[in-house]
């Protein structure tokens, strides 16, 4: 079975389901005005009894997924790198040693490029991590600064070329573009910059305001001004262009890859297929219910240390929320959703308007219509519809 | 039954806020027809709207007993409403008396209603006993308005008298007067009977209660009745007289006021207007001047819930049950669903009858801007139109005739010229113009009276610092150049936002709806083209241009749950829009488009 076909994911049972296995770290040596991640800085005192947490939490857990096979590990954060490389490859050890991971799995993690020099890839690479994600953001200094970004655009060349000398052949950038005062002509320049470097993936986010970050506080405020999503479109549109120009297929809203190299982890979230999360407010889903950890590291820690699970709390998902999510996560990427789960009337004005195609039985968006995911998506997700295509019911 | 030459029967009639209610305050607390534990101020006025609004929307009555030269007089006061719009209410309300007092406000001077009321009152042939109210005001020109006041009725100033009914000063001397110079009903006890019904309500434990004056005749209690306009009978239940509540009385002779109650299930039946007279022994005639209510002002309304039109249609039932004027028909709207156009006599019936369903029956409502009736010639076809989406497209009729109003404007004359202007800017003819004094000019102005329903008289209180006064009377239908006024959305045209204008003014709404429009409606997937068309010619024209980002960016395992539920929110959102073809339109976008103050430029 090859990753495409894999639908909406196998159900619980099935003996050869595949899963993903996320671990977040939630230590961060400072925290970027923008993100609402559950990250802290000055945490650092806590991480030896984190990663011993992580382990108890592993063991805890393994014995309900030996069922499945985990087929990907993603380590994010936070800065998954401040561990260092030697607790990195412990918690790897481990967790192969716990569950069943797949001999050929995709274990990626995350790096802030400060945090990482060519020895210390080199080991994590000797550990068995096969993919790193680096946290750039944009070669733009000014951009960096506005982003709160602690790294120039050297630290970003230079522990990408730490990355390639210590031997990575899957290395991810992490783009954001449509921060204050970045112009289309600076994103150009900061997309010539990455596919210069040549990496076999790129994420490029359309920067996010979130109420409770200081930066959505000063949007509030008007201290900064809220992205305009027009120019912000415009920028997607640069990036599809070049990015393409450049080789990269682009198989999900935000994501880019040389063929063969599309990040099988984020990839498992979009068609919903299980994961199991360890650490502080990790989210694990299985089986249509969604369950995930307390936030706060002290009192994750605090739960595994009495040698108990830390739940936060937990959904089981209604048959209409089940559709829900599966339509608008597939129609995320380039695989879109089968042309029979859609009634046709529902479906039409996109196509007539060149926001979706239909491809090989299944209805996929444009670059332009992924842009629009959020309404195209409820536009289709109701399965009765009257004649004049108004959904009912 | 009362001694007939003890009976005086009067109105207090003014123009808004000259002091009607409180004088009739005081005359109750003077004849002690209300207790002091039960007195509150503007007694009459039972609705809390009337109460909140200061106004008078059903009329009311009560009898007052007062002892003067050692006879016991009966005083019935009939408080009349006091708004164009129910101008035929309060016609049946003087047709119910001998004498109005006619009260101004001291500071004020005559108004607009003033004149309207005043020549109401002649028309009726009442005494008119002038007088001068809120004399102790610091602002108080007493002498100044007794003298317009004089010249009005015809009368010397020291004849008009000068009270406050604030403070009860003058009030006596007011009653006296009535006593003195109103005079006393005739009509046998022993003629068949006729008595007018100048209001009724419903009461949902009683039936119908009808507010009469009997003319001639005796109407007794039980007896077998019968409405001569709607030719229905019936039986009188009880018969009684404000006292101020509500008393039975065996028997209602001839010249007093009171009330019938009649076993009849809504007001239709006992329209104001109606003569009552014995099934037994019927009057020949019906007393003179009854008129069908008739709707002035059309709007449609539409339950924001859709399923809320059974609701609304209930509402709608019960309201009519009380108020005979209120007309309605199911219509549907494409853009709206199922609603109701909704007839009314004026502007101020539609708000108030908008209020009590939004606040008696908790509905939400979404209403069409007003228009009047239009009529449509065709050879020898004519045909009304109170739906602007039912108007035909130029070229199909012969011509459209529109209803238009005599327009009464008194103002200080240093506003004439603004006056004048605004008048000619809404189609008016100069009927006539005369000085009530070097400082105030009374304007009549032919006017059609789809001009004025919207913002006219905002206009004119701006126009004169509002010192100007209002007042019209329906006129009839004269032909005119009005076209529909198509506004089309994606090419699909929104029967909501239909309306019908002077051809001259058909450009400038098209383009303030259009303007409008733009900035409520939201970006949509596809660029969303609004129109203002007549027929099918294109006369104005914007774009909502098509939104280009509607994504979340980032949307991985963690957040998943988050990112569901802020599309659900959008979902839900988007499930409150009303669909017009393929574009969506937010609820707030059709009741800010529509709304009266803000259509258009008419400035």
């Amino acid at each position: 079975m090859n990753a495409r076909d894999a639908g909406a994911g196998a159900g619980p049972g099935d003996p050869s389901a595949a899963a993903g296995l996320y671990v977040h770290i939630p230590f961060c040596l400072t925290r970027c005005g923008y993100c609402d991640f559950n990250a802290y800085s000055g945490l650092g005192h806590l991480a030896g009894r984190y990663v011993d947490a992580l382990l108890e939490e592993a063991d805890l857990t393994a014995p309900a997924w030996q069922e499945e096979r985990i087929v990907s590990i993603f380590l994010g954060g936070g800065t998954p790198t401040t561990l260092g490389p030697d607790a990195l490859e412990g918690l790897l050890v481990h967790l192969r040693r716990v569950f069943d991971v797949a001999i050929d799995a995709e274990v990626t993690v995350e790096a802030n490029p400060d945090t990482v020099d060519e020895r210390s890839l080199e080991l994590l690479l000797q550990a068995g991590y096969t993919r790193l994600s680096m946290g750039v953001q944009s070669f733009d200094r000014a951009v960096l600064a506005a982003l709160e970004r602690v790294h120039g655009p050297d630290s970003a060349r230079r522990a990408y070329r730490a990355a390639r000398a210590a031997g990575s052949t899957n290395v991810n950038l992490d783009l954001i573009y449509g921060a204050h005062g970045e112009t289309i002509e600076s994103w150009r320049r900061t997309l010539d910059e990455a596919t210069a470097l040549g990496p076999e993936h790129l994420s490029c986010y359309a920067l996010t305001v979130e109420p409770a970050t200081p930066l959505g506080r000063e949007v509030q405020v008007g201290l900064v001004p809220s992205p305009d999503p027009d120019l912000q479109a415009e920028m997607y549109e640069a990036a599809c262009d070049v990015l393409a120009a450049a080789g990269y297929v682009h198989y999900e809203v935000s994501n880019w890859a040389r063929p063969g190299y599309e990040c099988v982890h984020n990839l498992g979230y979009w068609r919903h297929r299980p994961y199991v999360g360890l650490g502080a407010g990790a989210h694990s889903y299985r089986g249509g219910r969604r369950w995930w950890n307390l936030r706060p590291p002290a009192a994750y820690i605090d739960a595994a240390e009495r040698g108990r699970l830390s739940l936060g709390g937990e959904e089981v998902l209604t048959a209409d929320e089940e559709r829900l999510e599966a339509v608008f996560l597939r129609l995320r990427t380039a695989d879109g959703i089968p042309a029979g789960e859609v009634h046709p009337l529902l479906a039409a004005p996109f196509l007539e308007e060149g926001l979706m195609v239909r491809r090989n039985g299944r209805l996929v968006l444009t670059d332009r219509g992924m842009f629009l995911a959020n309404e195209i998506s409820l536009a289709v997700v109701d399965r009765a519809v009257d004649s004049s295509g108004t959904p009912v019911g | 039954m009362t001694e007939i030459s003890h009976i005086r029967n009067f109105c207090i009639v003014a123009h808004i806020d000259h002091g009607k209610s409180t004088l009739a305050d005081r005359l109750l607390e003077l004849t002690h027809a209300v207790s002091a534990r039960d007195m509150r101020e503007q007694f009459l006025d039972r609705m809390d709207l009337e109460r909140e609004r200061g106004i008078t929307i059903k009329a009311a009555a009560v009898r007052l007993l007062y002892e003067h030269d050692g006879i016991n007089h009966v005083l019935n006061l009939i408080d009349t409403p006091g708004h164009v719009d129910f101008t035929y209410e309060v016609s049946r309300s003087l047709a119910a008396c001998e004498g109005a007092v006619l009260l101004v406000d001291a500071a004020q001077g005559v108004e607009a209603q003033t004149l309207a009321n005043f020549h109401l009152a002649q028309e009726a042939g009442l005494v008119v006993i002038p007088a001068v109210n809120k004399i102790d005001l610091p602002q108080a020109e007493p002498d100044k308005t007794a003298g317009e006041v004089a010249e009005l009725v015809g009368v010397a100033p020291k004849d008009v008298l000068r009270v406050s009914a604030k403070s009860g000063l003058g009030v006596e001397e007011l009653l006296r007067a009535i006593i003195r110079t109103v005079p006393p009903p005739d009509g046998k006890a022993e003629d068949p009977l006729r008595a007018l019904i100048f209001d009724s309500i419903y009461d949902p434990y009683r039936g119908v209660l009808a507010y009469l004056r009997v003319k001639e005749g005796t109407l007794p209690t039980r007896a077998r009745i019968r409405l001569m306009a709607t030719r229905v009978d019936s039986e009188a239940e009880e018969c009684g007289v404000f006292a101020p509540g509500p008393t039975p009385v065996r028997e209602l002779g001839p010249g007093e006021v009171g009330y019938l109650v009649v076993g009849l299930k809504d007001v239709h039946q006992a329209k104001v207007g109606d003569t009552v007279t014995l099934a037994a022994r019927p009057a020949p005639q019906a007393l003179p001047g009854y008129r069908e209510p008739k709707p002035m002002v059309w709007s449609g309304l539409y339950p924001a819930e859709g399923g809320d039109y059974p609701a609304l249609r209930d509402a709608l039932e019960r309201l009519q049950l009380s108020d005979a004027a209120l007309a309605f028909e199911p219509e549907s709207s494409r853009a709206l669903g199922f609603g109701f156009r909704c007839g009314f006599l004026g502007l101020l019936h539609m708000d108030i009858v908008k209020e009590r369903l939004e606040r008696e029956f908790d509905l939400e409502l979404i209403a069409t801007a007003p228009n009047v009736e239009f009529r449509v010639v065709k050879g020898d076809r004519v045909w009304t139109v109170h739906n602007p989406s039912e108007m035909p497209v130029p070229g199909t009729y012969d011509r459209v005739e529109e209803p238009f109003v005599m327009a009464t404007v008194v103002t200080p004359s240093e506003f004439l010229g603004p006056v004048l202007e605004l008048c000619q800017s809404r189609r008016g003819n100069l009927a006539d113009m005369r000085y009530l004094s070097p400082e105030r000019v009374e304007v009549h102005y032919l006017l059609p009276l789809g001009e004025i329903i919207f913002d006219f008289f905002d206009q004119l209180k701006s126009r004169t610092r509002g010192y100007a006064s209002l007042d019209y009377e329906h006129w009839g239908y004269e032909p005119s150049d009005v076209v529909r006024v198509d506004i089309l959305l994606h090419a699909e045209p929104v029967d909501a936002f239909s309306s019908v204008v002077h051809r001259e003014k058909a450009y400038q709404y098209g383009k303030a709806m259009v303007d409008r429009l733009r900035e409520l409606i939201p970006r949509q997937l596809f660029d969303v083209a609004i129109q203002a068309a007549i027929g099918s010619r294109i006369i104005a024209r914007e774009t909502v241009k098509a939104k280009r980002k509607d994504v979340l960016a980032k949307c991985y395992g963690g957040d998943i749950t988050r990112k569901r539920k802020l599309l659900e929110k959008q979902r839900a959102g988007k499930a409150r829009m009303r669909r017009v073809g393929r574009v969506d339109v937010p609820q707030e976008a059709f009741i800010a488009a529509l709304r009266v103050d803000q259509r258009g430029d008419r400035r």
